[in-house]
């Protein structure tokens, strides 16, 4: 990829980081910019993206579970329908009751993404108004896309098992072998045994 | 055997042919397999033959198709519609979820094994059961329903205590009146 092509992307990173305080930031590859920066700066970054950079679609928000760090990652996809590039805006806030703020005054489709966010991982956001009961009915437990969530033994708890399917194996052990990767500590805490 | 004069009456044997040439299907896709059932309707396979077709409520229907997986939100909605069912009523259980979860065998909010909440009559393996397959279904269906051995919905009659208790189970907050007969 020759330097020319990527000059929207490069701009857009420029602007962004006179105006703010990006604790990291990179042009991943074409017609991708990603920055992050701390939940405070959401709402400036956001707002500048669509008032003075033409980022007026919001595509997508989604939520990562970084378990190790003990952190969720939120992140924040928007589009520039004329140069044709997404920004992608992450942030970190605390596992253990964090607070982000509310962006739906921004973009009003965001609040249905907030409210999946907030039954999916518990992410609590101000000031955001909906049911608190989202996709789940009369869920009393933890939210369930957290990974500290034993969804193997929550299953084996509440729901009946056919008998017969019990030479299912796990998968992760064959890819293991087969790609001579190390199996992460993580996984190995989650495996079925 | 077809027509067993012996062990049923000669009333059930008309009865039971009446009933087993208009079976009307209730239109209520529950997962993924609901898909399926356009083409076993229309002029390709053309269910009609056997006198199978959709109905609009569940008072109308005859046959609850459970198409896939349910999720516990949704086993609520259906057993809601099984009840308003008036007997005879049978349930067909619909490709591999509803046998042993299939798929999302070890997902948090579907269920695995369907016969513990209603009474399955007919099972169809498959993920997802083609049309012949379907069809082939209601044939066995239709079979059980000659023979007079289709009688699910009064094993849940019998048995409503432990059904009761075994959708209770999953479904904590049940605001639905319970069904008495």
């Amino acid at each position: 990829m020759s330097e020319n092509k990527l000059n929207k992307e490069q701009l857009l990173l420029d602007l962004l980081k006179k105006k703010f305080i990006l604790n990291e930031s990179a042009v991943r590859r074409a017609k991708r910019v990603e920055v992050k920066v701390d939940p405070k700066e959401i709402i400036p970054v956001l707002l500048y993206a669509k008032e003075n950079s033409r980022y007026i679609s919001f595509a997508h928000m989604s939520c990562v579970d970084w378990i190790e760090d003990g952190e969720f990652e939120v992140v924040y996809i928007l589009w520039n329908p004329e140069d044709k590039i997404n920004l992608f805006v992450k942030t970190r806030i605390s596992r253990d009751n964090g607070v982000l703020p509310n962006i739906d005054f921004i973009w009003r489709q965001a609040n249905t993404y907030e409210r999946e966010i907030r039954e999916m991982f518990g992410i609590q956001f101000e000031g955001l108004v909906g049911r608190q009961e989202f996709i789940l009915e009369d869920w009393e437990h933890m939210p369930p896309m957290r990974r500290d969530f034993d969804t193997a033994e929550f299953v084996k708890k509440t729901y009946f098992k056919r008998p017969g399917r019990e030479d299912a194996k796990d998968v992760r052990e064959f890819v293991q072998e087969r790609t001579d990767e190390e199996l992460p500590d993580f996984a190995k805490k989650y495996s079925r045994d | 055997m077809y027509n067993d004069k012996e062990s049923q009456k000669i009333v059930d044997i008309i009865q039971n042919y009446a009933r087993k040439h208009s079976l009307f299907i209730l239109a209520y896709g529950t997962g993924c397999g609901a898909i399926e059932i356009p083409p076993t309707m229309t002029s390709r396979y053309d269910a009609e033959r056997f006198g199978i077709r959709g109905s609009a409520t569940p008072r109308q229907a005859d046959v609850l198709l459970i198409t896939g997986y349910l999720a516990t939100k949704s086993l609520k909605r259906v057993i809601k519609v099984y009840e308003q069912m008036q007997d005879p009523k049978y349930v067909i259980g619909f490709g591999s979820c509803t046998i042993n979860g299939g798929m999302y065998w070890d997902s948090y909010n579907t269920i695995n094994v369907l016969d513990k909440y209603l009474p399955v009559d007919v099972y169809i393996n498959g993920c997802m059961p083609r049309p012949e397959a379907v069809i082939a279904g209601f044939v066995k269906l239709q079979k059980l329903i000659q023979q007079g051995k289709a009688d699910g919905w009064d094993i849940y009659k019998k048995n409503i205590d432990e059904y009761k208790a075994n959708q209770k189970k999953i479904i904590t907050n049940w605001v639905m009146p319970d069904f008495n007969f």
